[in-house]
């Protein structure tokens, strides 16, 4: 069966978004993050596991039948599977794709994995991590300035 | 806009430069005149856990500027114990201050601090992290002993895992031109890695041992540490270590007649109290040297030149 195949086996949406290419293993966490979208609560979602992809073995997949993604959901899509696609789809055709990159900057979507930081202790207070250089995976928290991985960022992620 | 001082990471070489050539302008000044310098304004020290050598430098500085101080000593002596934030602490002292120094048993502070206030903050050490001053009063006093901060040969001694003043006075020392630096430490209290990887790239060189009269042999400066109790998990790891570096006058006898001793202090056991009579001890001074300093970057971050 080729790969096109098995993405009909999703059921095609006239109006919303694709979130494509997610690493095989991460849509049932990416599930999670729309699940935490309260603006996403009437929305119709579809997820597919484990498709066979030519570009990434095989991939993770989810639909969306919503008018809109709220920004926070595509910042925490870069930290916790970044390099997805998100396609708009619109009169069932894709009207628009974007890659989710990972930006240089995460404001307040993490807590520092650092126990001692005081963002820890001061919730409240909203957190920045840096990245350290451009096509690292490693961020700087610029308050107590521990060096952590994004794998590590994801696993602290706020609400 | 308001400066601060947070992290020596924030800084670029031609900064530190400039506060070392402004510490050894301040130096040069009649006290009378430097007492000119900052009358009516108002340093607060909030010392969130005790640390009585470096609140006393900092106040030290101010009153020898003109100036005054207020604050408190410990986080008992503080709102915190009724159950303040820190960053209400902030809010509320920077109405009553013109500068605050800060220094706080949790990381990142003195940055929240910086961006909370809208008076100019210093960070006198935040949790394991960074504590700029120290840094920049050791550059300092190396300038002062040796003319020159390029090129020294540095023996660092003793807790190299755990010491804020030894990780940031490397990634300064990186800066420079040509600094050897020896690493002199236990096995199990050896400096972390990321700090020898920065070496790539810089002039500086790295070389670990764990003997000590062989690396005074050849250096230019000896800076040691104390093992920090506070810092093991386990006391019986500390036990193991305590004492295993401790310098003393007949140690120094082959050293080269120009060696200097650096300390941060307080010293326990690791400095024998013979060296204190020998012509190698600049500890002393160089506490000394921190009130020069911390004057400098006071004046600095008041946006006051002297003439």
């Amino acid at each position: 069966m080729t790969p096109q195949n098995q993405i009909l086996l999703i059921p095609k949406i006239e109006r919303g978004f694709v979130i494509d290419h997610i690493v095989a293993g991460l849509g049932i966490p990416v599930m999670a993050l729309i699940g935490r979208r309260p603006e996403l609560g009437d929305a119709v979602v579809t997820l597919g596991l484990n498709y066979k992809s030519t570009r990434m073995g095989r991939k993770d997949m989810i639909k969306l039948q919503a008018d809109a993604l709220p920004e926070r959901l595509l910042q925490m899509l870069a930290l916790v599977s970044p390099g997805v696609t998100i396609k708009r789809i619109a009169n069932f055709e894709v009207v628009e794709k974007v890659v989710i990159q990972v930006p240089e900057l995460f404001d307040n979507l993490a807590r520092c994995i650092n126990p001692n930081c005081i963002t820890n202790a001061e919730p409240h207070v909203a957190t920045r991590f840096k990245r350290l250089e451009s096509g690292s995976k490693h961020f700087k928290c610029v308050h107590c300035e521990r060096v952590c991985t994004l794998d590590e960022l994801a696993d602290h992620l706020k609400a | 806009m308001k400066k601060d001082l947070i992290s020596i990471d924030d800084l670029a070489l031609e900064q530190i430069l400039d506060y070392l050539d402004l510490a050894t302008q301040v130096e040069a000044m009649p006290e009378a005149e430097k007492a000119a310098l900052l009358p009516g304004k108002i340093l607060a020290t909030l010392f969130f856990e005790p640390s009585t050598r470096t609140r006393l430098s900092f106040e030290s500085a101010m009153c020898r500027l003109g100036g005054r101080v207020i604050g408190f000593s410990e986080a008992a002596n503080s709102s915190t114990a009724k159950g303040e934030s820190f960053s209400d602490t902030i809010r509320t002292v920077e109405q009553y201050a013109d500068v605050i120094a800060v220094r706080h048993p949790k990381e990142g502070t003195a940055r929240l601090a910086s961006e909370i206030a809208g008076v100019p903050i210093l960070n006198a050490g935040d949790g394991a992290n960074q504590h700029p001053t120290q840094t920049l009063l050791d550059l300092y006093t190396l300038r002062k002993f040796f003319g020159k901060v390029d090129g020294l040969k540095i023996a660092l001694v003793g807790d190299l895992k755990y010491s804020r003043t030894i990780h940031s006075l490397c990634r300064a020392l990186l800066m420079f031109d040509g600094v050897a630096m020896t690493l002199v430490s236990p096995e199990s209290l050896r400096l972390p890695g990321y700090l020898t990887k920065a070496a790539a790239g810089t002039t500086a060189t790295f070389r670990e041992s764990d003997d000590l009269p062989g690396a005074i042999r050849g250096c230019d400066v000896v800076y040691m540490t104390r093992i920090q109790k506070e810092r093991f998990p386990d006391v019986v790891d500390y036990e193991k270590v305590k004492d295993c570096y401790r310098l003393d006058a007949q140690m120094l006898a082959a050293a080269s007649p120009h060696l200097k001793v650096l300390h941060p202090l307080p010293r326990v056991n690791e400095i024998s109290p013979d060296v204190d009579a020998t012509p190698h001890a600049g500890y002393f001074e160089q506490a000394r040297n921190g009130v020069i300093m911390r004057q400098a970057l006071i004046l600095d971050l008041l946006g006051v030149r002297p003439q």
